[in-house]
């Protein structure tokens, strides 16, 4: 089934060794660093990551298009294509991701919270840091977890501060767990009212935790992902969740023989990204989004 | 998170902006670029329900302003930030079809669905799970995430927010024709979501990310302002109001029927004409009231109604308890 994938990819990839969002217009970083994970050791992989190479800024950061001038979210994803085809770049990347943060509530809106604690209109820990899609913003879960999920990958290459980093990041995704687990964009309860999970960023989230401390966070929002994949049958949902469920050694078999049934309308949707993690999923031999020895087990 | 404005609002603002650097209430626009029109035309338009005859209804309210999109590109941007099975937060599948329908029809030479969805990434799921897969499959109408779209770097044309600069996608600049076609909702931020709060949903998340949280930082009014003076091609306005949100909108709040399409060109006008058939006062919503100053027409003496009068279809949305200010203090009566 991989092989289907594969050709899809390599049938998408462009004259300039990137891969565009849906098979057509411009490279982008996120579709192009996805597709080198996907396509592994193969010609197309190596001038994928040349492309990347290619676009990384000269602060270490990539930006989400070559044609937008600004450092971007997608730069975690391209350390983790690059940090074994070509490390000093990587290596890069991973130092500008360190000097990044999150913005926490500016002044004006600490101080409202003090003076009229009950209009805190958003149940979260504004001072916990993690990573922005865009610099000098929020903290959110899915930029975070790229983050960690990098940062993690490249430990042992990067100064002692990573681990500080790293603690953070884990917190912050942590306390934006919905109530009954799982995470969506990173907002678990507004106005007194609990909001819902998404199955892509709640497996995003558990990638990124896969080496936390055990905890009914994790438990929870690991039995809440299944729950959701009874609902949603996207590619991008099961490939994820079975990214995520596999370092967890939990029963994957279930969910890859749905994404088997799926595979032709992941295809002709043609969503590089689905594509290409879809691919990751089938793969049994590899996953790129593991780190270090663990063992839920 | 609460932005500026806000704070200053809740503080009672006026003479602490006044000490504030970058807070003086100068011009915010460049006045070439705007010449709002003396007066505009709205239409009411009532629709029962999502069944047929949709399109011919959409037709009605086109024709009343004489479009001519004959040979044009029209893009349609419907709200679709988010899906809730049990919710009513998108426009209507149902609209977004007949839309299509009624602009070929009128001679369109290409009729683009486009949207960014504001909350998820998972557009395979939204799709499907919306309904809007089957309206694109069943019309053969191209769709365009314009989240992923190719982007332009925009001067923008007010400078309320502070951001001076936007990229935005290249399907919208492009557009011989922008129409706006939202779900008629309150917001729980802003007050209302309409027309020109839809317009959030043309920024890019591969650039700014999801939720288009840039824009809450540089504050969700002035956003609106600036974002809407921008887009530079010519627009047009239809509004789902067949069933609204009302309460915790844009997503948590609860259906209410309303029974009505608004049309118009003027966004502004509108969306002052929506706010005020659920029953809220435009005036108080603050980026409508400062729109008037140079968008569009807010006051109900310079809207002309061309369908049905307001109060006839009027319905009390309901609000959260801190947007009660906004509500009207007496029904509307004028047409």
């Amino acid at each position: 089934m991989t092989d289907q994938l594969q050709t899809a990819l390599l049938e998408a990839q462009n004259d300039d060794g990137g891969w565009s969002v849906d098979g057509s217009g411009q490279s982008q970083t996120e579709a192009t660093a996805l597709a080198v994970l996907a396509a592994k050791s193969t010609d197309p992989a190596s001038r994928g990551a040349e492309w990347l190479s290619a676009h990384q800024r000269p602060d270490g950061a990539w930006p989400p298009w070559p044609s937008v001038d600004l450092t971007s979210w997608a730069t975690p994803l391209a350390v983790l294509a690059l940090s074994k085809i070509d490390p000093p770049a990587a290596q890069t990347g991973a130092e500008w991701l360190l000097d990044q943060g999150g913005r926490g509530y500016p002044w004006y809106t600490k101080l409202f919270y003090r003076l009229f604690p009950d209009r805190k209109a958003i149940e979260l820990d504004a001072d916990l840091t993690g990573w922005p899609w865009l610099p000098d913003t929020f903290s959110w879960v899915e930029p975070t977890a790229y983050a960690l999920i990098a940062l993690k990958s490249l430990r042992d290459r990067l100064p002692p501060r990573t681990a500080a980093r790293i603690d953070e990041g884990e917190r912050m995704i942590l306390d934006r767990t919905c109530p009954g687990g799982g995470w969506n964009y990173g907002n678990s309860r507004v106005l007194d009212e609990d909001l819902w999970p998404y199955p892509d960023t709640t497996a995003l989230a558990l990638i990124a935790l896969q080496d936390a401390p055990a905890g009914e966070e994790i438990e929870t929002s690991l039995e809440a992902l299944e729950q959701m994949l009874e609902h949603n049958q996207s590619g991008l949902a099961l490939s994820l969740a079975i990214l995520c469920f596999r370092l967890y050694n939990r029963p994957t078999e279930a969910l890859e023989e749905r994404l088997v049934e799926r595979l032709e309308d992941v295809v002709a949707y043609g969503e590089t990204r689905s594509v290409a993690l879809s691919s990751m999923a089938l793969d049994q031999t590899t996953n790129p989004f593991a780190f270090g020895s663990h063992d839920r087990s | 998170m609460i932005d500026r404005r806000e704070f200053l609002k809740a503080a009672s603002g006026a003479a602490v902006a006044a000490a504030l650097p970058g807070c003086q209430q100068g011009e915010r626009w460049h006045p070439a670029a705007f010449v709002k029109q003396p007066r505009s035309q709205v239409a009411i338009v009532p629709a029962a329900s999502y069944e047929r005859p949709l399109e011919e209804t959409i037709l009605t309210g086109l024709k009343l302003f004489r479009l001519d999109v004959n040979d044009r590109n029209v893009v349609l941007k419907p709200n679709f930030v988010e899906f809730d099975p049990q919710g009513v937060i998108n426009t209507h599948p149902a609209v977004l079809a007949a839309a299509i329908e009624a602009f070929r029809r009128l001679g369109a030479r290409e009729v683009i669905v486009a949207e960014g969805p504001g909350h998820r990434r998972d557009n395979e799921y939204l799709l499907s799970a919306s309904g809007i897969g089957d309206v694109l499959a069943d019309t053969g109408a191209t769709f365009i995430d314009l989240n992923h779209d190719a982007v332009r770097r925009v001067a923008l044309d007010s400078d309320y927010s502070g951001l001076r600069h936007l990229y935005l996608p290249e399907t919208v600049l492009d557009a011989d024709l922008f129409v706006s076609l939202p779900k008629m909702k309150t917001h729980h931020w802003a007050g209302v979501t309409l027309s020109m709060k839809n317009l959030f949903g043309i920024v890019p998340g591969s650039v700014y990310g999801w939720p288009k949280n840039l824009l809450h930082w540089a504050g969700i009014g002035d956003s609106i302002l600036d974002i809407n003076a921008s887009i530079g091609v010519p627009r047009f306005n239809i509004v789902d109001g067949i069933v609204g949100m009302q309460g915790n909108g844009p997503i948590q709040g609860e259906p209410i029927h309303s029974g009505v399409m608004v049309f118009g060109a003027d966004p502004v006008a509108v969306d002052a004409t929506c706010a005020r058939l659920m029953n809220i006062d435009p005036w108080k919503i603050g980026y409508l009231e400062r729109a008037d100053a140079f968008l569009g027409n807010l006051g109900d003496d310079v809207i002309e109604q061309i369908g049905e009068p307001v109060d006839r279809l009027q319905q009390d949305y309901r609000v959260l308890e801190h947007f009660q200010g906004i509500k009207a203090t007496s029904r509307v009566t004028a047409g």
